[in-house]
């Protein structure tokens, strides 16, 4: 649309040059027709896999193992919370060992994460460089294997059956420790630091009150990031909690799905639907700070 | 990498607790409002918890207990059993504690292997293992775990000889030293299931006896029932919905497992698959479908591209699979009381649940009894019998087919889904027939590969000799045998 | 620009200290693990519940194993094919949207629900994913294939995921699906975080949006359309549940097979062969460290290098003159 047409102006220039020889008078109003129908499309796209779930979760397993794809409702829901409440273990305890687990470890992860990226952004240290070079470092090593030896790690200082070691390695996320410091590198005006301390504040005290504020936004993004992967997590929870009472949402789920004759697909949907649930509450929750750009009110002065 | 731990354990536990307090406190003041309540709760009950927890359940059963046995399974079957069989032994003097891991996305095997190799209390004292891995547990890498049964206190060859325990079972069970370290409850021997109404339109009778003869039940010959694809084919139908259904019988048939002295070998019988499955593709003899997907359950129900005459399988492929997707509940609904069961043209079985004790357990006796009640006892109080007549919880419930012969003798296999015919009839010599000698502990990956192999060469991609090559490849690349 | 300046009194040590929860828990649940990892990649460790273990002779023996494998240089090609193929548009229409939602003058409208729902696809497990995508190409019943036969397009149902390149495609398609929301949101917040004067100063000098976009947006958003870049090369470099979980073992013929299966699959899919997988990763690493370095050096910020290096030559210079004056 636009794009073509300014291909043409010479990209070395300027933006201010540039922007004072031409004049205003573009027509947003075509390219705004296709954009709506570009967003219309993706949403349906994005939307149907949730339909199907919803409306699998109404359905019964043979409904659904003969054609797995509908929109039609069907009338077991019912039927399909007994089973996925028969079974021997408690949705409801899933539900809060899950929320336990990723509320704790997404605390975890943006907190330290900010907190680690401050010391690499804010302060001239010896090993800044080389701390920074090891965790893009860290980053790029294939998870599977690591996670080997983690919970053969687990297993011998006998932490299974225990949240701590779910939650506490979101304290090291060098993903999101990078994210912050590119973040925080174009926001952070180090003036705001000076004035505070000019002002008299400790420097925990400027982090937790001043640069927190800022960086509402990178948060709220590593947040939602975090409590997804957290709440969605299988393999890790599924080997190192074994007791029924620690079970997590999704392993309930899986074992609905892992009875070797019979899957009960209903109760699994179902299952899935309610653990979707969650998650959407804690998008709409942190969606705020990203739609609404309260981002710079520490910035701006 | 197994260096002294438990010192450093004592610090690296100090350290993460005061992690977790500082983690709690921390993130109480830096943004506490969605969850600053719940992680401190959190950090700590999680400690707290876990020695109190899992009593609920168990303690009800009367009086003082002299400890706990721990019991791993990929389902709730087996805990449902031994429930029942704390309720029926109220003298049972050991609680009983469940752990149940999904055999999705392969945790159980790492989780039990780890379980097993760092031992302890918590470490299992009774674990189940499924066909598609028990062989590594009995006879394979793991095998060393395994209690033999006679060390649980079990006269085990005298109880295998009177429960009439079948063959293909115990030898899978049966340890490198000749000692029986695992046993089932089921039988899983396979059948040919079919629909009557078929058979009478094709061949004029639904008699199991005939249909036997023409698919050329128990010939150990693929010729008859060929044969009989086309005759089907003629009026319209399919004889199986796809190469999957043939490939069980196809795989237990077989002289030799993959591996013969460290080594792949393909059994003749197994190569020759290859050109089965291209004849069934390229005649049309089935829906081409593919075992356990959409298409392949639509045919249970006769709604599939043309109707399918028969699944071969077990028991439990009836009443979990083929009775659920029939598409009705009682005889005139969907195809339920259209099925018949006749034997195959070559003995087989798929799938089932063998019981091992650990051989590290202290409570081993105890075990004994719980692993004699399920897998061996075969009067009418044992778990079998309930099993075999579908009354384990109440009446009413999913018939099948039992380990015991002797269970399935008294016991009565009729079900109106299959036009009242009794399926202990065909499904206890079928039992004969299985082979528990051909397996290795890696046939789920290798099998896995070979039918990948066979699906490029029938659908054209590859010649035969090119798929052959690609599927030793893959054995070479993934696993660790020899390949030439 | 902004920082590093002020150095009189001495705050370093506050560098140090705030680290120290990162590298404490890293070194607890992270470090172990990998240091393992490498060690036994040069060791014969493999099998169920292997304790000991030897270094091998040659300690290069399971690397040159990895490398000569057919089945990893399969794997290593459709990683990048496929990782290629849902990152260029993943990238490019992530950033076009998060264009339209941070502009003020296209006030789309509904632009919260559609950055709430773009986003979605991303908070389902891969899962229930590829169990959804892999009803939809059902063969030979299937949505995709009952329309596509009633429209009169196939006359009979065609077997999609036995078909190598529309597996790589399926595959590639579900990557750019679940996470285009999620890149945008990422450039979203980047966009945000833009100090707003800049785009008052460049809207008092009358710029037009693609203007604003070009000078303004892009420049400021170099670091995180870095981390983008890296993050999704690391992430796609390490696909794994998608393709392993979409087809039966890594599709018709290995087409899906990526590293990730593949290093799985040595490690878990009978023979234990750890030390042969941690190699794979280890190869895995370094390649991937390799083109991050690269990516790195493409797009570094080359105003503040250019900085850098005066600072330096006038530090020299200043030297010299000092030197001068000296004698």
């Amino acid at each position: 649309m636009q794009k073509k047409k300014n291909k043409a102006v010479d990209t070395k220039m300027t933006a201010i040059a540039v922007s004072a020889q031409l004049k205003k008078g573009k027509r947003p109003r075509v390219s705004k027709f296709l954009i709506y129908i570009l967003c219309i499309i993706l949403a349906l796209l994005s939307i149907m896999p949730f339909l199907i779930m919803v409306v699998n979760a109404t359905r019964s397993t043979t409904e659904i193992q003969q054609h797995a794809l509908s929109l039609i409702p069907s009338k077991y829901l019912i039927d399909n919370f007994k089973i996925l409440t028969g079974k021997s273990f408690n949705p409801m305890v899933g539900f809060m060992n899950s929320m336990i687990i990723s509320v704790c470890s997404t605390l975890c992860t943006v907190y330290f994460s900010t907190l680690t990226a401050y010391a690499i952004v804010v302060y001239e240290w010896k090993l800044r460089k080389p701390f920074f070079t090891f965790i893009m470092a860290v980053m790029m090593i294939p998870s599977q294997l690591v996670s080997i030896g983690f919970y053969q790690f687990v297993y011998k200082i006998h932490l299974t059956n225990n949240f701590l070691p779910l939650i506490l390695p979101a304290i090291a996320a060098p993903t999101c420790v990078f994210f912050m410091r590119q973040f925080m590198i174009p926001s952070l005006h180090l003036d705001i630091i000076n004035s505070a301390r000019i002002d008299g504040s400790g420097e925990f005290y400027t982090f937790n009150r001043i640069v927190l504020p800022i960086m509402k936004p990178a948060i709220a993004t590593q947040a939602i990031f975090s409590f997804v992967a957290s709440w969605n997590n299988l393999f890790l929870p599924m080997i190192l909690l074994t007791r029924q009472d620690k079970y997590t949402m999704p392993i309930m789920v899986s074992l609905l799905k892992g009875d070797i004759y019979k899957t009960e697909y209903g109760s699994v949907y179902l299952g899935l639907t309610l653990t979707v649930l969650p998650i959407f509450i804690v998008y709409f929750l942190l969606s705020k700070y990203i739609i609404a750009g309260v981002a710079l009110g520490g910035v701006k002065e | 990498m197994r260096k002294n731990w438990k010192k450093i354990t004592k610090k690296v536990m100090a350290v993460s607790l005061c992690m977790a307090m500082m983690a709690g406190c921390l993130t109480g003041c830096g943004d506490g409002k969605s969850g600053g309540s719940s992680s401190e709760s959190g950090g700590n009950s999680s400690e707290t918890q876990k020695d109190t927890s899992d009593t609920e359940k168990d303690t009800s059963s009367s009086g003082e207990k002299k400890g706990t046995i721990n019991l791993w399974a990929f389902t709730d079957e087996v805990p449902g059993m031994v429930d029942k069989f704390l309720e029926t032994h109220p003298d049972f003097e050991y609680d009983v504690e469940t752990t149940i891991i999904a055999t999705t996305d392969g945790a159980y095997q790492p989780a039990l292997d780890q379980a097993l190799a760092s031992g302890g209390a918590d470490a299992p004292d009774m674990y189940c293992a499924e066909a598609a891995f028990v062989l590594k547990y009995t006879q394979g890498d793991a095998s060393s775990y395994a209690a033999p049964y006679a060390d649980l206190g079990i006269d085990v060859d005298t109880a295998i000889k009177d429960a009439q325990i079948a063959q293909y079972s115990v030898d899978i069970g049966t340890n490198p030293n000749g000692d029986v370290v695992a046993l089932g409850y089921q039988a899983t021997g396979g059948c040919f299931i079919y629909r009557r109404s078929i058979a009478k339109d094709v061949f004029g009778t639904d008699d199991p006896a005939e249909i036997s003869k023409l698919i050329g039940g128990g010939s150990g010959s693929w010729d008859k029932f060929f044969e009989t694809a086309e005759t089907l084919k003629g009026k319209g139908y399919g004889i199986i919905s796809g190469d999957g259904d043939l490939w069980h019988a196809v795989e237990n048939s077989s002289d030799k497992g993959w591996i013969v002295d460290g080594e792949l070998y393909i059994d003749p019988k197994r190569e020759e698959f290859m050109d089965l499955s291209k004849k069934l593709k390229d005649n049309g003899y089935t829906n081409d479908t593919q075992d356990w997907q959409d298409a392949w359950f639509a045919d249970m129900k006769g709604e599939g591209e043309k109707e399918i005459f028969g699944f071969f399988g077990p028991a439990w492929l009836i009443n979990y699979t083929i009775a659920p997707n029939c598409g009705g509940e009682a005889v005139g609904q969907g195809t339920y009381g259209d099925w018949a069961v006749c034997d195959p043209p070559i003995g087989f079985f798929w799938g089932g649940t063998w019981l091992l004790a650990n051989n590290n357990s202290e409570k081993k006796e105890a075990v004994g009894e719980i692993i004699e009640w399920i897998t061996l006892n075969y009067g009418e109080d044992g778990l079998q019998y309930m099993w075999a007549n579908g009354t384990l919880n109440g009446e009413g419930g999913t018939k099948d087919a039992v380990a015991s012969g002797a269970v399935m003798t008294i016991s009565d296999g009729s079900l109106d889904f299959l036009g009242g015919q009794n399926m202990f009839d065909y499904f206890v010599p079928a039992n004969d027939y299985a082979n528990g000698k051909n397996l290795t502990q890696y046939d789920e990956t290798i099998n896995q590969y070979w039918r990948d192999a066979v699906r490029t060469y029938t659908s054209g991609e590859k010649s035969k000799e090119e798929a052959i090559e690609a599927f030793k490849q893959n054995i070479k690349d993934n696993i660790d045998i020899v390949v030439k | 620009m902004k920082k590093r300046r002020n150095k009189k009194i001495s705050y370093a040590k506050y560098g140090y200290i705030f680290s120290i929860p990162f590298v404490v828990t890293f070194a607890l649940f992270t470090l172990y693990p990998i240091i393992y990892t490498i060690i036994i990649g040069f060791t014969d460790l493999k099998g169920l519940g292997a304790v000991s273990f030897n270094f091998l002779d040659d300690p290069f023996q399971n690397y040159k194993t990895i490398l000569e494998s057919q089945s990893f240089k399969t794997a290593l090609g459709n990683t990048f094919r496929l990782w290629l193929w849902n990152f260029l548009p993943q990238i490019l229409l992530a950033l076009f949207l998060a264009a339209i939602f941070t502009s003020k003058r296209h006030k789309i409208k509904g632009q919260g629900f559609f950055k709430v729902v773009f986003y979605m696809p991303n908070i389902i497990t891969a899962a229930t994913v590829a169990l959804l995508f892999g009803s939809l190409f059902g063969y030979p019943m299937g949505p995709i294939n009952d329309l596509l036969v009633s429209l009169g397009i196939l006359d009979k149902p065609y077997f999609f995921m036995q078909d190598k390149s529309v597996a790589r495609g399926v595959v590639s398609f579900i990557q750019f699906w679940m996470w285009y929301g999620n890149t945008m949101i990422i450039l979203i917040s980047g966009i945000l975080g833009i100090n707003p004067d800049i785009y008052e100063a460049a809207d008092i000098d009358g710029a037009s949006g693609w203007q604003k976009f070009l000078y303004v947006t892009l420049p400021n958003l170099r670091t995180i359309l870095v981390y983008t870049l890296v993050t999704s090369l690391i992430g796609g470099l390490q696909m794994f549940d998608i393709p392993q979980l979409l087809v039966a073992k890594s599709g018709p013929d290995n087409a899906t097979l990526t590293t990730s299966c593949f290093i799985y699959n040595q490690a878990f899919s009978g023979s234990y062969m750890y030390n042969r997988a941690s190699a794979a990763s280890m190869i895995m690493f370094v390649i991937i460290a390799i083109l991050s370095v690269i990516v790195f050096y493409l797009l570094r910020d080359r105003s503040e290098v250019a900085e850098r290096k005066q600072m330096k030559k006038a530090k020299k210079e200043m030297k010299q003159k000092a030197k001068k004056v000296g004698v």
